[in-house]
């Protein structure tokens, strides 16, 4: 990958590649800052302008807004106690009482800098693990893919918020849905039922923006209308002096480890990896004491584990094709639209794509810092405008970005029923994530179970017996399962305890 | 309520696997091999779901407005089916015009500035800037 460097950086430098990179993060900042929003639906709706881009350009925006958004959830957080995105709830808990006593500048100093540390340190992991990963997955074989996958659904389910058998069963419809349209070995049509616009299966991207985006408009909807929050005193950015950071490094490190390695599990994501690095700061920090009354420690924990995700998420996505979350499942489906592959041979078949990828994500998230700075001062205006029109906006957006994956109004009914049945089953506590992340596997799952089938004479029990890392993963893959039914004994036991 | 329909739509698709003639059926090659696995999953999660919420009777939160949602519900189908036939712009400024006021925008004027600005913009950034056309309409092909 290294011998390709000129060769991205060639990418990066064009003007096509510089505004990808600088118009993305301020749209992502943007878009992150506004309470309601969220890193999922901000990515959705710049989709429609990355359909005319090359691959390299397309990919960078959708970084560059992802990135921004979960730094830019930190400026509502602060500000009027309201996170932006999920992942800067955390936030809210030190950074508004800081703004509160008049340091809504330095809070938001804070955050910057442990976001932009975060976000650098993952893209350096990024470019050194992935490739690794990638050639280690090159040895393996369809019994040990169909076990990877496995295990990456079975992680994705159990550390997903709410129930695990609505996990499990999201993720059963989302591979169902893979499967409709023509086999992907025979050829012959399953499920559609006569309608001849089924036979290229449901489109993946409609059924993403309508289960994350439409939904939330819906769920926006059902709930009491939020006033336009008091805005805190606020000038701009005040970087943290050096001398301040004296006792603070430790816990900024830590929480730097924890968002990467949480961010590599797949289905975890940033806000899980703010609240587990918050709590480990407030156990292990000099300041732990303080915490919640605003303490710059807290901000720090929360700040740097949530960007320290962003990379660590798009090492299973780009080395093995497995997506960490929505956000990297619809970065894969660009790269299908693209043309690309996703999968281990991705980095080792697009050596100067992968190289723009990785040096462009490390750029961006250099760009955090001077574009956090300028656009701190607009903060106000931004925090002010009305969620109907931001509301009114996904909607436009949205249906925009379906039409156009593949010109087909169908897609926009497709949109629509994925939205309609995304809220209902979102309000009855079903998480999205497996759902999408189902529908993106469905397809290898099915290939590599089949051909597996085939070379062990269609015996199961010789999938894993005579395949040491298949074993492995399908033993990890178990455990992962029976991780969220022995994490509720132990609370049960320990409540049963407390009351004796 | 939910939950039992997803019982039924699962045991529905099951069903529905075997109403159609494959060329092999019984193999794992067979294209309904791998869906029978899935929809036996479903139908099986949705039950243990289905009796979980039995026991444990737990409610969704409940909806503020259900005037508000479900004339949004209608606006947003309505609107996804309507983009196909009467192109992009004519049905998004109608969906503005119902979306804003039910999201609590109550200005007449900047309803109507916003639903005839913000699609508009769109069309000429996609269909003239872009060279991307949006759906038209049948009454011009200028939108």
């Amino acid at each position: 990958m290294l011998s390709s460097l000129p060769d991205a950086i060639a990418i990066l430098l064009t003007v096509e590649g510089l505004l990808v990179l600088v118009m993305g993060t301020v749209l992502g900042i943007v878009l992150g800052a506004m309470p309601g929003i969220g890193s999922t639906v901000a990515v959705a709706m710049v989709l429609p302008f990355t359909l005319t881009m090359g691959q390299a350009p397309a990919i960078l925006l959708l970084l560059a807004v992802y990135a921004g958004s979960v730094y830019g959830g930190s400026i509502a957080a602060i500000l009027i106690n309201t996170p932006g995105t999920p992942q800067s709830a955390a936030t809210c808990l030190d950074g508004y009482p800081m703004a509160q006593r008049g340091e809504a500048g330095l809070a938001l100093g804070w955050a910057t800098i442990a976001s932009v540390a975060g976000g650098l340190v993952s893209a350096v992991v990024l470019i050194f693990a992935a490739p690794q990963l990638a050639a280690f997955a090159l040895e393996f074989g369809p019994i040990e893919t169909f076990a990877l996958i496995l295990l990456g659904m079975t992680c994705i389910v159990s550390v997903s918020t709410g129930s695990v058998i609505k996990g499990l069963l999201a993720g059963m419809i989302g591979i169902f849905l893979s499967t409709v349209g023509g086999d992907p070995i025979i050829g012959e049509m399953r499920f559609t039922f006569g309608q001849w616009q089924l036979f290229a299966g449901f489109n993946l991207l409609a059924v993403v923006i309508g289960v994350f985006a439409l939904s939330e408009v819906l769920m926006r909807a059902s709930v009491t209308l939020s006033q336009t929050s008091e805005l805190i005193d606020f000038k701009g950015i005040v970087l943290p002096k050096f001398a301040m950071w004296k006792g603070r490094l430790k816990n900024l490190g830590k929480s730097v480890l924890i968002g990467n390695l949480i961010g590599v599990l797949p289905g975890t994501g940033a806000a899980t990896a703010a609240f587990i690095s918050y709590a480990e700061g407030r156990r292990s920090s000099p300041n732990g004491s303080h915490y919640g009354t605003g303490e710059p420690d807290g901000i720090v924990s929360s700040e740097a584990a949530n960007n320290a995700v962003t990379g660590g998420a798009l090492v299973p996505t780009m080395a093995l094709g497995i997506p960490g979350d929505a956000i990297t499942a619809v970065m894969l489906a660009t790269l299908t639209l693209h043309g690309i592959t996703p999968g281990p041979k991705l980095v080792e078949d697009n050596p100067t794509l992968i190289a723009a990828i990785f040096t462009g994500f490390f750029v961006i998230n250099l760009l955090l810092l001077p574009l956090g700075l300028i656009l701190s001062r607009v903060a106000a205006p931004i925090l002010r405008v009305r969620e109907a029109y931001m509301m009114t906006a996904i909607v436009l957006l949205c249906a925009v970005g379906v039409y156009f994956v593949r010109g087909n109004p169908f897609d926009l009914l497709v949109m629509g029923a994925a939205g309609v049945i995304g809220f209902i089953l979102r309000r009855q506590g079903f998480p999205m994530a497996p759902l999408v992340i189902g529908m993106v596997l469905g397809p290898t799952l099915e290939i590599t179970l089949r051909q597996g089938l085939i070379l062990t004479d269609g015996s199961f029990a010789a999938f894993f017996v005579g395949h040491p890392i298949a074993l492995v993963l399908g033993m990890i893959a178990v455990v992962a399962l029976l991780f969220p039914l022995i994490r509720h004994q132990l609370a049960a036991r320990q409540s049963r305890e407390s009351k004796v | 309520m939910v939950l039992l329909a997803l019982f039924l739509v699962g045991g529905g698709l099951y069903a529905a696997t075997f109403g159609q003639n494959y060329s092999s059926v019984d193999t794992a090659q067979s294209p309904v091999f791998f869906p029978r696995i899935v929809l036996t999953l479903w139908m099986g999660l949705a039950l243990i779901a289905l009796v979980q919420a039995i026991r444990t009777q737990s409610d969704a939160a409940p909806v503020a407005s259900w005037l508000r949602l479900g004339l949004l519900l209608v606006a947003a189908v309505i609107y996804t089916n309507l983009i196909g036939r009467e192109g992009f712009f004519l049905p998004s400024v109608a969906f503005a015009a119902i979306s804003l006021p039910i999201f609590g925008i109550r200005n007449p004027v900047a309803v109507g500035l916003y639903a005839i600005t913000v699609p508009g913009a769109l069309v000429l950034f996609f269909n003239y800037l872009l060279s991307m056309p949006l759906p038209v309409s049948r009454f011009t092909h200028l939108f």
